[in-house]
């Protein structure tokens, strides 16, 4: 009895895996190994296996390379700032210390629902020079120009992203026992002394977490760029990986395309579980 | 427990790939043979057509179509201009062999389709190599790429350039209007002792740019059936470059992201006084900086020395019948009634200002009117002057998407003062030829 249920729990999520998931990864990799042949300049198209080919060309590519640096130095600054902002913020949610808690969380959450494209825009005519309501501080400092426009993206990531993050760990200090604190207030400890020594320690799955969904989100930065694109001088075709793949899709260059994607979901998997040992291991020695 | 988990993982994996790949193999041979059919009829009954398009109002267009003919049905998809999505969404529905009948494809975007034999050649149609006459010279040549019978699209309008300029600014500082670049060089230093800039530099409208180099005698690309030859920095081309970077670098002219609202407002605010742009630019201006309506003229593209007549093009789109069509014949005929009907004409520049490829077209009565928001100037007559300077051998390459990106790359850092244009346009020649390598198309070096 047992066994035959199992297949009816499975089949509905598998068939819906293999068909959204496995059947794109394997249909990139199998095209990233494809290229084509022409004869004369308006010849017919063949296409045929060339190997590695592709691959070839992605680690030749500077741009390709130089924007994956880009992204890494947008990651090693946004996310730290962005989910420390959002542990404090569901620290002061969990303290008692706020009036008004579900507003606070409900007001916290709300960029999370503006679609990232409308956010990005919205954002854009806050940092424009003329148009900006805040112009005599967008005419002094030019937020779009190419020393700025990273971090300018990165305040709209962080804008937007912060409530998202703020809720995952709120839930889990909401799933800490109350008796946890009611012993910690019985040795003296302070509401300080109790985030720092109770609360964050247990949380820290819920960080490892949302650093994890960090990382992959900023390896995959597409709808800033693309939007600020239009507003900013400093952003190129192949700011981002992701805007490469794009830009290398719309020649249309479909196989040198998923070639880049198949290097970057890599990078993206490789980044994140070294990150997820990393912190195992800490915690395992802990 | 984990060498089951990866072997099964593995094996998923495996057996999707290895059933694409036999997909993928038949794939790409379909697409050879199909093009040496001749063009005819479909055998049975009514038909119905696919069209896609980004001209405001063309449904009502094809509308007077569909009631004329009742066997050939056109339904009309309508989407964003096409490199803001539309060709993204043709390659992929090619790709994909779900290609509707018919798209709107501009000329500069032709190549790259037919490069990825995605066009069927209207040519060998009824009726179509008759029309040739009909179109303007250079349109016609930007669909047959120079062959005598083929036809890989029907010309459907033009983007003649011209000068439009702010006749009230002009006239209370006492500043001529500009005839050869050398004056407009000089009135930009007025225009900004005033207070103003001439124009905006556009950074991203490498289009724009290149009908600026036609006007010059630049030519990009070349195609002599055995190779390509991309030529993006040649002397005349140069010469523009340097031109404008003489401009930008004196701060004559500004340098705001086109098709903003920061640009609509360096024209709605006075800030900028002269655009030189295409026909469709009438309208551009038009909705985009109103409180200036009444003020704007139009007077011919500057010139390179006194007395000379040469006209530059930006824009202008074509209707190409997809590789995949099952009617390619009556898709053909919808094509050629759309862009030469003088109905339809007439209808296409009421809803979308569009100026048409065939010459009868270009004396349509909607084209001798006074326009308003230029003080009843009957602008169009300076285009129709404009569309006969334009030099008719104008080839464009076959991935300009890419050469585009790359140039506007690079003007874009020119424009933040790191690097010139012309340093943008060599970097643009390098990635050209190398995208052109990487997609095996045969370059000459």
């Amino acid at each position: 009895m047992k066994n035959r249920a199992v297949p009816i729990f499975v089949v509905p999520f598998g068939a819906l895996f293999i068909a959204f998931y496995l059947v794109p990864i394997g249909y990139a990799i199998v095209q990233s190994l494809y290229k084509v042949e022409r004869s004369g300049t308006f010849g017919p198209v063949r296409e045929v296996f060339g190997g590695l080919d592709q691959y070839q060309r992605v680690f030749q590519d500077g741009p390709f390379w130089a924007s994956l640096g880009r992204v890494a130095a947008f990651g090693v600054v946004q996310v730290p700032v962005m989910l420390g902002v959002a542990l404090i913020l569901a620290l002061l949610l969990d303290s008692g210390l706020v009036k008004g808690r579900r507003f606070f969380r409900l007001a916290f959450f709300v960029p999370y629902a503006i679609p990232g494209v409308i956010a990005a825009i919205m954002w854009g005519f806050l940092y424009s020079p003329n148009l900006s309501p805040l112009k005599p501080v967008t005419g002094a400092i030019d937020f779009l120009s190419a020393d700025l426009v990273l971090w300018s993206m990165a305040n709209v990531v962080t804008w937007v992203y912060v409530g998202y993050n703020m809720l995952i760990i709120y839930s889990a200090l909401l799933a800490v026992p109350t008796e946890v604190y009611e012993a910690a207030r019985m040795d003296g400890a302070g509401q300080f002394r109790i985030a720092w020594s109770i609360k964050i320690p247990l949380v820290l799955p819920a960080i490892v977490l949302t650093t994890v969904f960090s990382i992959i989100g900023t390896l995959q930065l597409l709808a800033e760029p693309q939007v600020f694109r239009s507003f900013s001088s400093a952003v190129t075709s192949t700011y981002t990986p992701n805007l490469t793949v794009y830009s290398t899709s719309s020649i249309p260059n479909f196989n040198l395309a998923a070639a880049f994607s198949v290097v970057l979901a890599l990078t993206t998997f490789v980044l994140s579980f070294a990150f997820l040992r990393a912190t195992q291991r800490r915690s395992a020695e802990q | 427990m984990k060498g089951v988990s990866v072997r099964r993982l593995l094996a998923s994996l495996i057996v999707p790939a290895l059933f694409l790949t036999a997909c993928s193999s038949t794939d790409s041979d379909s697409g050879t043979d199909a093009s040496a059919a001749a063009c005819a009829p479909s055998s049975a009954g009514p038909v119905t057509l696919t069209y896609t398009s980004w001209i405001p109002g063309i449904e009502d267009v094809v509308k007077v179509w569909n009631a004329k003919n009742p066997n050939i049905q056109v339904k009309v998809q309508t989407g964003p201009n096409g490199n803001g999505g539309t060709y993204q969404n043709f390659f992929n529905q090619l790709k994909a062999g779900n290609a509707p009948d018919l798209g709107q494809i501009e000329y500069d975007a032709l190549p790259s389709f037919r490069v990825q034999d995605g066009l069927v050649d209207v040519g060998a149609c009824d009726n179509v190599a008759k029309a040739k006459d009909q179109f303007i010279p250079w349109t016609w040549n930007q669909v047959s790429f120079g062959d005598a019978k083929g036809a890989w699209g029907v010309p459907q309008d033009a983007g003649p350039m011209a000068l439009f300029y702010r006749a009230d600014l002009f006239e209370k500082n006492g500043i001529a209007i500009p005839t050869t670049w050398d004056e407009y060089a000089a009135a930009a230093e007025k225009v900004r002792a005033a207070g103003g800039y001439i124009t905006n530099f556009s950074q991203s409208d490498i289009n724009q740019f290149a009908g600026l180099t036609w006007q010059a005698g630049g030519r990009w690309f070349a195609n002599d059936g055995q190779n390509w030859t991309v030529n993006l920095t040649d002397d005349k081309t140069k010469k523009v470059a340097d031109y404008w970077q003489n401009l930008i670098s004196k701060k004559l002219v500004s340098t705001v992201p086109p098709w903003t609202t920061e640009w609509d407002n360096a024209y709605n605010s006075s800030s900028a006084w002269t655009w030189v742009s295409a026909v469709w630019g009438a309208n551009s201006i038009a909705s985009g900086a109103p409180k200036t309506a009444g003020k704007w003229r139009v007077a011919p593209m500057p010139q390179w020395s006194a007395g000379e007549k040469s006209a530059g093009n930006w824009g202008g789109s074509s209707t190409a019948v997809f590789k995949g069509s099952k009617h390619p014949y009556e898709a053909a005929q919808f094509a050629l009634w759309l862009n030469t009907d003088q109905e339809a004409l007439t209808l296409l520049n009421e809803k979308a200002n569009l100026y048409p490829a065939t010459t009868a077209g270009t004396t349509l009565p909607a084209l001798s009117k006074g326009v308003a928001f230029y003080g009843d100037q009957k602008i169009y007559e300076v285009f129709a002057q404009a569309s006969t300077e334009v030099a008719p051998d104008f080839t464009w390459g076959p991935t300009m998407t890419a050469t585009y990106a790359n140039a506007s790359d690079g003007f874009k850092a020119a424009v933040s003062g790191k690097g010139s244009l012309t340093e943008a346009l060599t970097a643009a020649q390098a990635s050209t030829i190398q995208t052109l390598k990487s997609q095996a198309i045969p370059v000459k070096e």
